[in-house]
């Protein structure tokens, strides 16, 4: 069996634009639901509002839309229903940063056992652009002509600070990378995390100076840090920059764990 | 094995013309008739997950059917017969 079977294949092709990381991400988020051998009968996808959100109706499981940034509060309610069932959660990051950001703190400090997959377009992609919490400072959208004067959001920084037991931060172009740490998350009990940073063509590469989608590829590319090597560089008392940003395993840890099927 | 491009899903990005390792995909030049410029194969023979992956028994590198974000490229099994091409990389 391989992720292909994992779709519906009577809905595909998607809705999303040409060059969205959307796509990518659900491959690699099935490439290791695959690999845990799980029946499709006890895995559910929970997902909230938005273009990562429309995931879970391409995929042969139950699955649940439900309303703006509550994703993780209707998933807390099916894995205390039922901990049998295996849940996996699809958000983006107006999803589970802007609205859905007290859920998401709750969500990990009870630490239930889930995986959240966060695909972080760094916008408001289906609303028409917006700026959303984690648009970096200086970047264009429409709510924000002039460059965005507030700093990002930092949400691996935010899940490791509230307490999930598992989090990483991988890129739409590390593509091994981000089914490992997925696969990684999956096995993890707790409420594991992994931020996925996706590019945008439509909303955000336009407004920023990437008019090829291969462009904002790139662009991740070049500004994803390994962890091992930040780390190198705090020892040895080096400046890191500070327009790129931290991939890798961020965090693993065992604090107590709820919901975990006995 | 063989690579093949599902048309029907292809919408044109071009990724695949970046992750490749070996540049098997290369930038279509003309439109099929939904309009969209879907990536031409070059000598994808050279594919490794088309040579090695009876031979391994797992799916070898496999980054441009997990980049694809229209799940458009995958492997077909070849008739039986079918002439093999050969190409040589120095």
């Amino acid at each position: 069996m391989t992720f292909e079977d994992w779709f519906r294949k009577d809905r595909l092709p998607h809705i999303f634009c040409a060059g969205c990381g959307n796509g990518t991400i659900i491959n690699c988020t099935l490439a290791a639901v695959d690999q845990m051998d799980w029946k499709k009968e006890e895995t559910v996808f929970v997902s909230g509002i938005g273009c990562s959100s429309r995931a879970p109706g391409y995929i042969m499981t139950d699955s649940l839309h439900t309303t703006h940034g509550r994703a993780l509060a209707f998933a807390t309610g099916v894995k205390m229903a039922n901990r049998k069932l295996n849940v996996v959660v699809f958000t983006g990051d107006g999803d589970l940063a802007a609205i859905g950001g007290n859920h998401f703190i709750h969500a990990c400090r009870r630490n239930i056992d889930m995986t959240v997959v966060c695909m972080n377009n760094q916008i408001y992609g289906m609303t028409g652009g917006q700026g959303s919490p984690t648009t970096p400072r200086g970047y264009l959208s429409t709510t924000t002509p002039y460059g965005s004067a507030e700093p990002a959001f930092d949400l691996c920084d935010l899940a490791i600070a509230a307490g999930a037991n598992y989090v990483a931060r991988w890129t739409s172009y590390h593509v091994k990378e981000l089914e490992k740490a997925v696969l990684a998350g999956l096995q993890t009990p707790g409420l594991s995390f992994i931020e996925a940073m996706t590019q945008c063509p439509t909303n955000f590469g336009r407004r920023n100076k990437f008019r090829q989608v291969a462009d904002q590829v790139e662009f991740l590319k070049k500004h994803s840090l390994l962890k091992v090597k930040r780390d190198r560089l705090l020892l040895e008392n080096k400046e890191v920059p500070a327009d790129m940003f931290v991939v890798g395993e961020l965090v693993r840890r065992s604090r107590p764990a709820m919901g975990v099927s006995p | 094995m063989k690579l093949a491009i599902d048309e029907t899903r292809c919408k044109g990005c071009n990724l695949c013309t970046k992750v490749c390792p070996y540049k098997i995909f290369r930038e279509g030049k003309k439109p099929n008739r939904r309009g969209i410029v879907v990536p031409e194969l070059d000598r994808p023979e050279r594919c490794a997950n088309c040579r090695l992956q009876k031979l391994y028994g797992r799916r070898l590198c496999g980054i441009c059917e997990l980049t694809c974000p229209d799940q458009a490229i995958h492997w077909v099994e070849e008739e039986p017969y079918e002439p093999h091409k050969v190409a040589i990389e120095y």
